[in-house]
């Protein structure tokens, strides 16, 4: 479903376009140019365009009067396009999964204006069209609308929480920055007054979530969700990924991936082994350490002490 | 560029609406930009322009002339490429609007929001970016070539990497490769994928994950399959409306593999007090309290891979008691992990 090539983008927004410019005769070029996209030339240039399209004979009569005059657009005589073109297929599948997606749970959006739009563009579509669905629903996520309330007003949370590493909580301040859903999970991203960094808080592994009433305010408020930033303590990791745990790859923020036979090798960089040892052995062998050692000590720690919970 | 582009407006224009189907020939004589003096350019250029204005949703049908002229010409039904009135309210479009940027899709569904915001009387001014606060990932490979499959209802073929098939034995092998010796001692099923020959049905994305749904040839039954155990490139085979897809909904249900009875639907689990707040929120709340102090909970254990990469991020503060072969699979991997890593 990529976007189609300039010329066709192009012509979608012309024909998209002059539906609106017919019943709006003399709207302004800002106008037009915030509802769709456009810079006064290229503008100017689908007007153009326009002034040499009509009816075969292409006479007095039969084409298409586009004007800019002044600051002012105006289209006429363009009655067959007093429509936009039908949605393509493609169009409404991906607005269906899109509004399936979001609407397949409570709280980020208005799910009931979701179904109602769901709902009509299904009608539209007839018995016809690709069947998409999709279930965004994750433990943790009853909390998606406290939390999504709490990014929209910058408003810090307290947060009780369970980190990768340890079995024990603690309880943080975390000034909200974004809601991002990926591999199966919700997370909360923000900063994390507790660790005076940039944080990734998995929704499953908030205890409890209170909002302060403290707003963010400062250089940080409505900040960009964070980007991992190495430094120059961190550790190289060198992991050996199965076909099973390939998906890890993408998953992991990863220096590099080099894929051979089906092993995909990944470079990361990190503070803090402890998260990696569990995922290693989340992963149960499929993925394999390569370096460094003290990783390996870890997992096999780990390992051990799980294995004997088992009395083995 | 732009004779391009005046070309595919005045043929669209002409299509739209010539009284009778316009053979090529009226084409090339009387829309503006055909032309051609060369015949086989005509022909290249037409075809091609045809190919790209369906491919955007334009309905070109091919009719015979007339009742007693069977050569075929060339038209577009209005009928069928006016957007009916679909009228969203305001604050469906502003929900539809908030999903297509959430899902970063604002590429691919921008246009289609742009028809409807016209539709709806005002667009008013749209979503150019995604919004950084909200981020749902839901970008897989070979989504696009499904979709079109499943669209055209024509059968796909890939390379598949069957599933818990490369367990303990296998990878522990692989620990014990050399990275240069991976293509001599690797695990022969990593590097042997079968071959699935699907009629696709349908997409369904749960739990982080992107499932196809579709008869499978070979077995003659529906099968879901995991799209990121596809390897290499999803190839179409035949013909479109080659097959007939299901009237039934799919669910997605329908995917879970514990479905295929060949793992156990749930697992009973006993969880420390430290994580057993959370391994409730799985089981979806219940819980039995032990005597020492730990809580023993049923969770849903479809997919056994799954089960497990949640099972052991909990360490030792979780154990799976049973079912007998997923407890067996556990001890077996955390002993791979042990014996493996000296």
């Amino acid at each position: 479903m990529s976007r189609p090539a300039p010329t066709l983008a192009r012509l979608e927004r012309i024909l998209t376009m002059v539906p609106w410019l017919l019943t709006n005769p003399g709207v302004s070029v800002e106008e037009v140019g915030e509802r769709f996209g456009v810079s006064r030339e290229e503008l100017a240039d689908d007007l153009d365009i326009l002034g040499y399209c009509g009816l075969p004979g292409y006479g007095g009569g039969d084409l298409v009067e586009a004007w800019l005059v002044g600051d002012r657009v105006t289209v006429r005589m363009a009655d067959f396009f007093s429509r936009p073109l039908r949605l393509s297929l493609r169009e409404a599948v991906t607005l269906l999964l899109a509004a399936r997606a979001l609407g397949s749970v409570e709280g980020l959006a208005d799910s009931d204006a979701l179904r109602r739009a769901v709902d009509k563009l299904q009608a539209l579509l007839g018995g016809d069209g690709a069947r998409v669905a999709v279930d965004l629903s994750a433990p943790g996520d009853e909390l998606l609308g406290v939390v999504r309330r709490a990014v929209d007003n910058g408003e810090v949370v307290r947060l009780v929480y369970r980190s990768a590493s340890k079995a024990q909580t603690t309880q943080r301040d975390v000034e909200p920055w974004a809601v991002v859903g990926s591999g199966g999970s919700w997370y909360l991203q923000g900063w994390c007054r507790l660790a005076t960094a940039p944080r990734d808080f998995r929704l499953d592994r908030i205890r409890s979530l209170e909002p302060t009433g403290e707003r963010v305010t400062g250089r940080r408020a409505g900040g960009v969700p964070p980007v991992y930033q190495p430094s120059v303590d961190d550790i190289e990791v060198v992991l050996d990924l199965a076909p099973r745990a390939a998906w890890v790859a993408e998953w992991l923020v990863v220096d590099a991936v080099e894929g051979h036979d089906g092993v995909h090798r990944v470079r990361l960089r990190t503070a803090n082994l402890d998260w990696v040892a569990r995922l290693v052995v989340q992963l149960g062998g499929a993925a394999m350490v390569v370096q460094p050692a003290a990783l390996t000590t870890r997992v096999i720690q780990l390992a051990s002490a799980t294995l004997r919970r088992y009395s083995l | 560029m732009t004779e391009r582009l005046e070309r595919l407006i005045n043929l669209v224009i002409a299509l739209r609406e010539t009284r009778r189907p316009m053979p090529a020939t009226e084409v090339r004589e009387r829309v503006a930009g055909y032309g051609q003096p060369d015949a086989e350019a005509f022909r290249r250029m037409f075809e091609r322009d045809k190919a790209d204005l369906r491919d955007l949703g334009v309905p070109i049908e091919t009719a015979p002339l007339d009742r007693w002229d069977d050569r075929q010409g060339y038209r577009i039904d209005p009928r069928r490429y006016d957007l009916p009135p679909v009228r969203l309210e305001p604050d469906e479009l502003g929900a539809l609007a908030v999903a297509v940027q959430a899902t970063g899709m604002v590429d691919e569904a921008g246009a289609g929001l742009l028809k409807l915001r016209v539709d709806a009387g005002d667009p008013a001014p749209g979503p150019a970016a995604p919004d950084p606060r909200l981020g749902i990932a839901l970008d897989t490979p070979h989504r696009d070539v499904l979709v079109t499959a499943q669209l055209r209802r024509t059968s796909v073929r890939f390379a598949y990497q069957r599933a818990g098939e490369q367990r303990a034995g296998g990878e522990r092998e692989s620990q014990h490769r050399a990275p240069g010796e991976q293509r001599a001692g690797g695990n022969a099923r990593d590097r042997d994928p079968a071959v699935r020959t699907v009629d696709p049905h349908a997409l369904v994305h749960r739990r982080g994950r992107w499932y196809l749904v579709g008869r499978d040839h070979d077995r003659d039954e529906r099968r879901a399959f995991r799209l990121d155990r596809i390897q290499g490139k999803v190839r179409t085979i035949g013909l479109p409306c080659s097959f007939v897809a299901p009237d039934d909904d799919v669910s997605v249900d329908d995917v879970v593999p514990g479905r295929r009875g060949d793992a156990p639907a749930t697992a009973e689990v006993l969880a420390s007090a430290e994580v057993a707040w959370q391994v409730a929120r799985r089981a979806r709340g219940g819980g039995a309290a032990t005597d020492d102090g730990w809580t023993r909970f049923t969770v849903s254990a479809g997919d056994p891979d799954d089960f497990m990469f949640w099972a052991l991020e909990f360490g030792p503060e979780l154990e799976v008691v049973g079912p007998p072969e997923l407890r067996a699979a556990v001890v077996a991997r955390l002993r791979g992990l042990v014996e493996g890593a000296r």
